[in-house]
């Protein structure tokens, strides 16, 4: 009993929980998971339950650890590059941008400005695909099982976009060190921009049916919130921050590539968690966060093919790369917040280290802290929205 | 702020344990054999003293890396006999980063654990500790992460034998 006192005095709002005290109860251990359809993939949280109410929480990662950090130092510095597609496997545009960027950092090599809009624009339509999973496997799991399907009519177009562009539909490996694979096929850039108006249309259905909702609203709102210290204290980034209200975005704060000017032309800004329908930092924020940053992106998009250059798509850079000694971290927004690649070198074809900070890995920690004191209905709601992938958190 | 006036800083409110700094610098000229160095520059910090060089940097004004970004660590070669252990911290407010290391000898590989300073620090430095056979004193959990609890040796030592099978498991 002293265990679901404990948990009532974590809980946003006490007073309401007052019913659990007189039911005669006992701790148990349920592992959720490995195969849990809550957990996105192959996970493990090992709930200690009262009744109820979760006294507890352990998450119990590695199932998915396919040693991609090992694997970096063995291969030569492109080869490594499909491997970074099968981290965040909903966004791997963005891994290649993230670990292309690290490289070249350390290269020096400057990038075709056509490349550069290429890329930008792949990173963002990947982040609509990803941030589309990320709501509609949401509501599925806490039982919205139509705007599932919803999300994934337009990301099955995303992803024939992307079959168009590169020939794959998941792991792309198409942005490559010096810029990217090829250029895109005729009629494409025109394709993206039909699919921006449709997905501009499209949206507000997503926000009618699921945003809003208000079985959605009272599923999600005041429950996991995560104050801005505890933000910061588990080094939290992404949607998973801005929820919080802090005001951070890499592509903002720490430019890098085209944002600098795409920021300038004034055409994107960053959501941010008001606590708008419950309390600040709580799962709907984080939602809401996700949503609104689709439209941001798809502005970010047009900005893109309205000022499309001409020109080459990939640097002069030989066969076998050769990287100087040194070492250098690049971090980018992926949709899961900051994604960094720590590349040493020491001069030869292979690296020395080839650190991948995942956003997943830093962002699931937050539930050893957040999940005591939830009702179990209510821990796979706080799971959702964290919106974690287990191929990044174990790599 | 860049990283002279980071460093600066660091210097003014004597921050606890800064050993030095590493610039990137181009290739000397006059010897053929020295590859110049590239990418970031960092400091250099004592790893006895790193929860309160991170501590320092979270709390001063002017600084303020109250973000800690990852922490990891790096084998640089089979004959070194040190281990990096490399942190990244970010600042919010002033929008600047910091990569902070420290050599820890192979032989004695046993540090502070900065989770107090950082919660987040908690779960890298598990990673850490199995792929490197780091030991962070007083880590309020120092279980395994990702490897299995009964796995031997440090995979991303540079020394590491790959093994010929686990629990029946053949890895040839």
């Amino acid at each position: 009993m002293v265990e679901t006192k404990d948990a009532q005095r974590t809980t946003a709002d006490p007073g309401k929980r007052e019913f659990m005290l007189d039911v005669r109860t006992q701790d148990m251990e349920v592992n959720m998971g490995p195969q849990h359809p809550a957990t996105h993939g192959v996970m493990r949280i090992l709930v200690r339950a009262d009744g109820e109410v979760c006294t507890g929480a352990q998450p119990h990662l590695g199932y998915l650890h396919r040693c991609a950090e090992k694997i970096g130092e063995n291969v030569e510095w492109l080869q490594y590059l499909p491997y970074t597609d099968r981290y965040d496997y909903l966004a791997a545009m963005n891994n290649n941008l993230g670990y292309s960027m690290a490289v070249e950092k350390l290269m020096g090599i400057e990038i075709p400005r056509r490349a550069m809009m290429i890329r930008t624009i792949c990173a963002e339509l990947n982040r609509i695909g990803s941030h589309l999973i990320a709501f509609g496997t949401y509501g599925l799991d806490i039982g919205a099982f139509t705007p599932f399907l919803y999300m994934f009519r337009e990301r099955e177009w995303m992803m024939a976009l992307f079959e168009k562009i590169c020939g794959a539909r998941l792991t792309y490996s198409y942005i490559r060190i010096g810029g990217v694979f090829n250029d895109a096929p005729p009629g494409w850039l025109s394709e993206v921009e039909r699919f921006c108006d449709v997905f501009e249309e499209k949206w507000h259905e997503y926000v009618d049916l699921l945003m809003v909702n208000h079985i959605f609203v009272q599923r999600t709102a005041n429950i996991g919130v995560i104050p801005r210290a505890m933000a910061l204290d588990f080094g939290l980034t992404g949607p998973m921050l801005r929820g919080s209200g802090v005001d951070w975005d890499l592509r903002r704060d720490m430019p890098y590539e085209l944002y600098v000017e795409i920021w300038k032309s004034g055409c994107f800004q960053i959501p941010l968690g008001k606590g708008e329908r419950g309390t600040l930092g709580d799962c709907w924020d984080r939602s809401y966060v996700r949503v609104m940053e689709m439209m941001e992106s798809i502005q970010i998009v047009r900005w893109c093919l309205g000022s499309i250059a001409s020109g080459p798509v990939i640097a002069d850079i030989p066969k076998t790369i050769r990287v100087p000694n040194g070492e250098a971290y690049a971090g980018i927004e992926n949709p899961r917040g900051e994604l960094g690649h720590y590349v040493v070198s020491d001069g030869g074809k292979v690296a020395i280290r080839c650190r991948v900070r995942g956003p997943s890995f830093t962002n699931l920690a937050v539930l050893e802290e957040i999940l005591p004191g939830a009702l179990i209905a209510d821990t796979i709601a706080i799971i959702g929205s964290t919106d974690i992938v287990v191929g990044e958190t174990d790599r | 702020m860049d990283f002279r006036g980071i460093l600066d800083r660091l210097q003014v409110v004597g921050a606890p344990g800064l050993l030095g700094h590493d610039l990137p610098r181009p290739p000397d000229p006059k010897d053929k054999k020295d590859k110049g160095r590239g990418g970031d520059p960092f400091v250099w910090v004592e790893p006895e003293k790193l929860p309160a060089f991170l501590e320092c940097c979270r709390d001063d004004a002017r600084l303020s890396l109250e973000l800690l970004v990852d922490l990891s660590a790096v084998d640089p070669s089979k004959d070194d006999p040190n281990l990096w252990v490399v942190t990244h911290l970010l600042s919010l407010a002033l929008r600047h980063r910091l990569e902070v290391k420290c050599a820890l000898p192979k032989a004695a590989a046993t540090m502070p654990s900065s989770a107090s300073v950082h919660r987040g620090a908690q779960w890298h430095e598990r990673e850490c500790a199995e792929m490197f056979g780091i030991t962070f004193r007083g880590h309020p959990d120092p279980r395994h992460i990702l490897l299995p609890e009964d796995w031997i040796g440090f995979p991303l030592r540079k020394d590491y034998v790959f093994p010929d099978e686990y629990h029946g498991i053949s890895c040839k």
